[in-house]
């Protein structure tokens, strides 16, 4: 079989949308994300880490805007490829990282994750060899459970086989035999060599990101660059998790997020520049499992909390903001002063995981909502 | 294949192991084999030499997670003929008790928690619970002597599928796996639905716990009445009415299991008061008033002997051991037995293996789904493995981990679900040959070559027959045969 990377991988003419997740590990604080407007409250209690009213960036007139450190997000925001929401989480009352990523990447008390289970029960044809793609070290929960999932650090050190040694000849030779014989195999093996085949040709090319994009060079910044580059070799890729760690800020959070919102923002905006009209066809889903308590602690950050803020970039999206942030008003407060939670955060996926085909599946990929 | 057996036979069977384990035995490396939890058997290797599968090959594909190199000529000299040999080993897999196993055994019995009482199965963490019942399938399928006893621990493990991540069965799928599943996998099949109904696992997974009616107001809750008519007896278009599952439902109201914040955690128990008591209708079976506890074994004769759940068991039996589409005349044969030895497991079993379409159908047309291709692998290149848990991601990239398959219908038993884990069994195959897995995985392809007789042996034995003009060359032109093989068309199938 000859590895020529023209021909259709997934079935559909190779249109194939891709949902990315990012996922801010360790709580990011939603009320610095998406700081309330026109709330005295807030600055009550935060008279420290407030974000001032004069630089918030304004989202019209909804009582909530994007933290200054998202300037490269407002315009995607302004030509309606944004949804902010505020006052998202989960029903996770333990306020602890690991249950609630738990919780929210498994959406509830099932084995694996949704998006795994998204790939596994959509309609449509099965996923194919890179339909889901996890950036980083390890499979991260929300994919457990997909039929077939790949975890990568980059595409230079993605290879057949654990990386030693060549494997041409052994995929030369695959070919030939998978495509010697009838049966249902045949095909899957003529597409997972050319995916294969447009991966190889994607490192040696390394082209350059697209329409002035430009991507810093740090880890999130780098799985998105690859995120991109997969989405352009149309290897099928439908779903995809990267993580952006490190949100968790008990002390000193100005000086501990405020450089992960630029990397976060910036990353962003230069993955919706590089793959322009592409991104019709792309969701990204901006998650954390649970935003912070309202009141600063004693040592200039914030403590567990509830409500967090989320986002979400994409062609169908309306840029506006999906409800409204909660009102910061004792009595409001849950628990030991934490944000609601307004918008579960299964109602913020439910109509994307539609979008993306999930069709009749989603009382399987979301059993308890 | 004649299913019956004398008593010098089934003598000479027990012989056999029992010589095998005293050749073990004083060969003086019992602690490395401790050690190696999965230190392969050793035994002449003959390989297949027909151009096609064989019987013997078949049968070996289809009864147990894939043949140890040497397990061919050692089912082949059971009998005279293939037919012999077969009907031999088809009657020791079926008498699972009499095989020896103390190897699996010990492996297994160091991991300690499986074996603690269910109340003590609490003080363990859940992760660990996973990992050990993890790490024992993966020894039993591997290494265990009753093979076909373990694949039928997978099939009933997929028919009475428990998602180990659901509220407390992350505690108590550990005793359904022990006293449910593994306890009845070759017995009864009442037996076994009456275990499963009453298992503390289950009871948590499909909410039977909170099926009660106290009072006018309350519901039953319908989930596992449900889920046992549609999934475990009956199938959907079985010909239950949605009036069947409330009556069920009814029927097995009172019946719930303590939680782990009281005392007795884990105990499976029936509250009179919230049991409904009235008079219930059930596939057109009357149940009088007042039956209180004994309603749940009236249902579940009605239901676990039903001609409906005889044919769905029987084609599942069927889709298993015989192909993804079986015949009716299959389906019907095996169902019949079901009926008429009253759901004894083993007679349905035979009923299946001695079916014209299992023993002249198409061989090598199953697809191994990923537990079975790792595991055929790894028994394939007697590969030496001291830490199963390092194929357990390979297993979780594929979505075939066991006890951890989300909805109660289990993981899919045909091919399609599973075609787009081409890419990841390759990278398995390549990387078991390469001794890349991990270090403590160990396969020696120069031993296995040597021993098979040069490269087409080894091939022949893992393909269950000779390769062909195709794949010699493939394999010559590829310079990694294990690899090559491995990956190749014909060890997907089984």
């Amino acid at each position: 079989m000859e590895m020529k990377d023209t021909g259709i991988i997934s079935g559909n003419g190779d249109e194939q949308a891709t949902l990315v997740v990012v996922f801010l590990r360790g709580g990011a604080d939603g009320l610095t994300l998406v700081p309330p407007v026109g709330n005295s409250d807030y600055y009550k209690v935060r008279p420290t880490l407030a974000v001032a009213e004069k630089d918030i960036l304004k989202l019209g007139d909804a009582n909530c805007g994007l933290n200054p450190a998202f300037s490269g997000l407002l315009n995607i925001y302004k030509e309606g490829g944004l949804t902010v929401a505020p006052g998202v989480g989960s029903s996770d009352k333990t306020r602890s990282h690991f249950y609630a990523q738990d919780l929210m990447e498994h959406g509830g008390q099932l084995a694996g994750g949704w998006l795994g289970r998204f790939l596994r029960y959509r309609e449509g044809r099965p996923p194919s060899a890179l339909s889901a793609v996890a950036l980083g070290k390890a499979m991260p929960e929300v994919l457990r459970g997909a039929p077939a999932a790949t975890v990568m650090e980059s595409l230079e050190t993605f290879s057949l086989g654990s990386g030693s040694g060549p494997t041409e000849s052994l995929q030369t030779e695959l070919g030939a035999l998978y495509g010697a014989k009838e049966n249902i195999l045949g095909p899957v093996a003529r597409d997972t060599l050319q995916a294969l085949g447009r991966v190889e040709r994607l490192r040696r090319e390394d082209l350059p990101p697209e329409n002035g994009a430009e991507y810093r060079d740090d880890s999130f910044s780098n799985g998105l660059r690859q995120t991109a580059r997969l989405i352009k070799a149309r290897v099928g890729l439908e779903a995809v998790s990267i993580d952006l760690n490190g949100w968790d800020s008990h002390i000193a959070q100005s000086s501990l997020i405020s450089p992960l919102m630029t990397l976060l923002s910036e990353g962003l905006a230069a993955f919706h520049r590089d793959l322009g009209e592409l991104m019709n066809a792309v969701t990204v889903v901006v998650m954390t499992e649970f935003g912070r308590r309202v009141a600063e602690n004693s040592s200039f950050g914030t403590d567990h909390g509830r409500g967090g803020s989320m986002f979400v970039m994409g062609g169908s999206e309306r840029g506006n903001v999906l409800g409204e942030m909660p009102v910061i008003e004792t009595g409001i407060l849950v628990g030991p002063g934490d944000v609601p939670v307004v918008t579960d955060y299964r109602d913020l996926l439910s109509p994307i995981l539609i979008r993306h085909g999930a069709g009749r599946a989603m009382d399987k990929i979301f059993p308890e909502n | 294949m004649k299913p019956k057996i004398s008593d010098d036979l089934s003598r000479r069977i027990f012989l056999r192991g029992a010589m095998g384990v005293s050749l073990f035995a004083t060969s003086g490396c019992e602690k490395i084999e401790d050690f190696l939890g999965m230190e392969p058997q050793e035994g002449p290797v003959v390989p297949p030499s027909g151009e096609g599968v064989d019987l013997v090959s078949h049968v070996l594909n289809r009864l147990t997670f894939g043949p140890d190199p040497s397990e061919y000529a050692r089912v082949k000299g059971l009998g005279v003929d293939d037919e012999s040999a077969v009907a031999f080993f088809l009657e020791e897999q079926l008498s699972p008790n009499e095989i020896e196993d103390k190897r699996t055994q010990r492996a297994v019995r160091r991991l300690e928690a499986i074996h603690a009482p269910l109340g003590e199965l609490y003080e363990y963490k859940e992760d660990h619970l996973l990992e050990q019942l993890t790490r024992a399938t993966l020894i039993r399928a591997t290494r265990s002597r009753r093979q076909l006893f373990e694949v039928m621990v997978h099939f009933w493990s997929d028919h009475f599928n428990i998602d180990i991540s659901k509220k407390e069965c992350r505690w108590l799928k550990v005793a359904d796996d022990r006293e449910v599943v593994r306890k009845h996998a070759m017995g009864n099949f009442s037996a076994l639905l009456k275990a499963s109904a009453l298992s503390p696992a289950m009871l948590w997974y499909l909410d039977g716990r909170e099926n009660r009616k106290s009072g006018e107001s309350e519901k039953p809750n319908e989930n596992y009445a449900r889920e046992l008519l549609e999934l475990h007896t009956l199938g959907v278009g079985g010909g239950y009415t949605q009036k069947d599952v409330m009556e069920v439902a009814r029927c097995l109201s009172g019946w719930t299991v303590r939680g782990k914040d009281r005392f007795f955690k884990g105990k499976v128990e029936f509250h009179a008061d919230a049991h409904d008591d009235g008079a219930k209708v059930v596939l057109g079976n009357e149940i009088a008033s007042g039956g209180g506890r004994k309603d749940l074994d009236d249902i579940l004769e009605i239901v676990g002997m039903h001609p409906s759940t005889a044919r769905f068991l029987g084609r599942k039996l069927c889709i298993r051991f015989i192909s993804d589409d079986p015949s009716e005349a299959s389906i019907k044969k095996v169902a019949g037995t079901f009926l008429s030895s009253n759901g004894n497991i083993k007679e349905t079993l035979r009923a299946v293996f001695a079916t014209q379409e299992f023993l002249q159908g198409p061989r090598a047309q199953k697809l191994k789904r990923p537990f079975e291709f790792i595991v055929s692998a790894l028994r394939g290149v007697r590969a030496r493995v001291s830490s199963e848990m390092d194929v357990v991601d390979y297993l979780i990239r594929m979505g075939h981990a066991p006890f951890q398959y989300p909805t109660p219908d289990g993981y899919p038993d045909i091919a399609s679900p599973w075609t787009g884990t081409l890419l990841w069994r390759w990278h398995f195959a390549i990387a078991l040959a390469r001794n890349e897995v991990s270090k403590n995985i160990k396969v020696e392809e120069e031993v296995l070559i040597e021993k098979a007789g040069g490269v087409d042996g080894l091939a022949a034995s893992l393909l269950g027959r000779n390769p062909s003009v195709e794949e010699k060359a493939a394999i010559e032109r590829s310079g990694e045969p294990l690899a090559l093989l491995m990956a190749s068309p014909g060890f997907q199938w089984k």
